[in-house]
């Protein structure tokens, strides 16, 4: 071998070196190190610990909290992300000719989406809240018994995704318009000598056409309302039965009640459910692209 | 009788653009006829207010004795071939050309079936499976023919179908085109800026410039019975001849030019303009005008030799067998059988 060569390798582990060693110290080792916490009963303010054995896995499946909260975290994905797709291309195929002021409805429509979820949370606090709210005030003045938006038990849940529905609908409109837009006008063109009907234009070409963009959409949106933690933190708190997520269970059992060996099995399961979907979603990706390079 | 009738078809743009101005066409049952002209001479734009895809600002458009002119794409009969083929990229070979007769409400087992067959005349059997995206550009315009055929359209529309062929390709489907249309004998109107194409297909030519039609006319009464200098320039490749002359009453003058040509007819005396094809020009050793040989063009069967001469740069049709005279000083004969003349001012053909 000669020095080259050994310069050449040299230089490539200084190069993913410093990379590695991130990776090593803020991934592999938490992920490690939470796996053995698991089998433990650690809490947060110290202590010695002790292994308990699968004990902690027990409690998970045994649980009511975690089977809740993953119905709880699964509903709010089926609800917000195919209630965003659905309102998002509606207003995609209304948005989509051109018509004077389309700049300014565009930018108004997109605000809600470059606006930080924990200020959200807290400004919808305000537009919903029982007493002072500018919603119940107004169903109080036109005559209507308002509910307690964010109190009712019944109502909450569906209070937060309707403000996720709020937030999140700008951005499918416009993954939904970039996808209508890359359709070529001879497509239609050549669907209207076809002599295709309104319905079939868009149900054989507009839909079947957006759907590979539309299905990245759903699969980002999906993604993050998994992970819904911030809106939940704003408008309920971490512990309310009605609204708890997988996200802020974790953070109750962990930073709340302290039980980092059970938060840490909590955890461990969790992985492996989004393990197995992000699965599916890379399977589906893979799916998209070779039917852009091939078909 | 006629069977596409275009009557005094206008369209301006919202911008005041006039890109189609007064066309007045009719085209026969079965007949193949190619708009021939430059870019922006509006010959797409009246192909496409035939489709239905411009609306006219003016005029009519009649089928069969119909009246088209404000009637949606859709509720006309035609079948239309796009520039870049237009195939819907997310179906197959044989959904694409079922795709009409899927929206005419054909079942599914049928029109795949009726898809094969035509497939098969087309040669496009291997392919029915694959996506347009998987086919070389030949066969995706076959494919785009083949969507056009299957549900029999009264009218064939054909947008420059063959503009993005190479050469070799563009000449073979052109003869294939043609064997189609003349089986199926449906009405074809064609658009292309490639005379060599318009000259090979069409029953007619119509020769378009700045939204209006110079000539209507069977290829070879195009080439050689120019309505005007327009057409004499643009049809034949390379095009007419053209020099400034002087006509005397019964002799034409031209720059240079040893003794004055005789013409058979009287011509009014004044300036014209002269033109001759390169194949009634011949090279010899001494003839009406001399000069030096600018380029002599090899073409395989034949040559062209440029002649750079005192009344301007003259192209002569010459055998392969002389050797080439690049470079060289060398006489002119004309063939006066050849001869038209155009008035300078107006472009219009004088004899």
């Amino acid at each position: 071998m000669n020095s080259s060569a050994q310069t050449g390798r040299g230089l490539a582990w200084a190069l993913v070196g410093p990379t590695l060693a991130l990776l090593v110290a803020f991934n592999i080792f938490p992920l490690v190190y939470n796996i053995v916490s698991s089998f433990t009963n650690a809490e947060l303010i110290g202590g010695a610990w002790r292994s308990v054995g699968g004990a902690n896995y027990a409690r998970v499946f045994e649980d009511e909290l975690f089977a809740g909260a993953l119905r709880r975290t699964a509903l709010f994905v089926v609800c917000a992300v195919s209630v965003e797709l659905a309102l998002g291309f509606v207003l995609a195929l209304t948005l989509q000719r051109d018509f004077k002021g389309k700049q300014v409805v565009l930018t108004t429509l997109l605000i809600p989406m470059m606006l930080s979820p924990a200020v959200m949370g807290l400004y919808w606090n305000l537009v919903l809240n029982g007493n002072y709210g500018v919603v119940n005030q107004a169903l109080s003045a036109l005559g209507f018994d308002p509910p307690q938006w964010l109190t009712d038990r019944d109502y909450k849940f569906w209070s937060i995704l309707l403000i996720d529905v709020w937030m999140w609908t700008p951005f499918m409109m416009l993954i939904a318009l970039a996808g209508l837009n890359s359709i070529p006008t001879s497509i239609y063109e050549a669907a209207q000598i076809d002599r295709a009907s309104p319905w079939k234009v868009f149900t054989r070409i507009t839909l079947p056409m957006c759907a590979p963009v539309l299905g990245l959409a759903v699969l980002f949106r999906a993604t993050d309302a998994l992970k819904q933690f911030d809106l939940v933190m704003a408008v309920t708190g971490p512990n309310d039965a009605a609204t708890q997520t997988l996200s802020t269970l974790l953070y109750q059992v962990v930073f709340r009640d302290g039980s980092v060996g059970l938060g840490a099995a909590f955890s461990c399961v969790i992985l492996v459910l989004v393990i197995a979907l992000a699965t599916v979603f890379t399977r589906y990706i893979d799916r998209v692209q070779s039917k852009d390079v091939n078909a | 009788m006629s069977f596409l009738q275009l009557e005094k078809l206008r369209k301006v743009w919202p911008g005041g653009a006039v890109a189609v101005n007064g066309v007045e066409l009719a085209v026969a049952r079965g007949e193949f006829v190619v708009l021939l002209g430059p870019s922006g001479c509006g010959k797409t734009t009246t192909l496409r207010m035939v489709a239905g895809l411009e609306l006219p600002s003016g005029g009519t458009i009649r089928l069969d004795g119909r009246d088209i002119t404000r009637l949606p794409a859709s509720e006309r009969d035609i079948g239309m071939v796009f520039q870049f083929y237009a195939l819907y990229p997310h179906l197959t070979v044989a959904e694409n050309i079922a795709f009409p007769l899927e929206c005419a409400g054909v079942p599914r087992a049928e029109r795949l079936a009726l898809a094969r067959a035509l497939a098969e005349r087309l040669e496009l059997t291997a392919l029915l499976e694959r996506r347009p995206r998987a086919l070389s550009g030949g066969d995706q315009q076959r494919v785009a023919l083949a969507r056009a055929m299957a549900r029999k359209p009264a009218v064939w529309l054909m947008d420059e179908p063959l503009g993005t062929l190479d050469s070799a390709r563009r000449a073979e489907m052109c003869d294939f085109l043609r064997a189609q249309q003349l089986e199926h004998g449906v009405a074809t109107v064609y658009v292309t800026h490639d005379q060599d194409e318009a000259m090979r297909l069409a029953d007619r030519i119509v020769v378009m410039s700045a939204g209006e039609i110079l000539q209507v006319g069977p290829p070879h009464e195009v080439y050689d019975e120019p309505a005007g200098l327009f057409v004499a320039r643009f049809v034949g490749s390379p095009g007419m001849n053209l020099l400034e002359a002087r006509s005397t009453g019964r002799a034409l003058e031209l720059a240079g030019a040893r003794a004055a040509l005789h013409f058979a007819r009287e011509v009014a005396p004044g300036n014209v303009v002269l033109g001759l094809r390169p194949e009634y020009v011949r090279l010899a050793a001494s003839g009406v005008l001399t000069g030096r040989v600018a380029l002599d063009a090899f073409m395989g069967s034949h040559r062209y030799v440029h002649v750079e001469t005192p009344a301007g740069r003259v192209v002569a049709l010459a055998s392969i067998d002389a050797p080439s005279a690049q470079g060289e000083q060398v006489g002119l004969e004309f063939d006066l059988r050849g001869v038209r003349l155009f008035d300078p001012a107006s472009g219009s053909r004088i004899a």
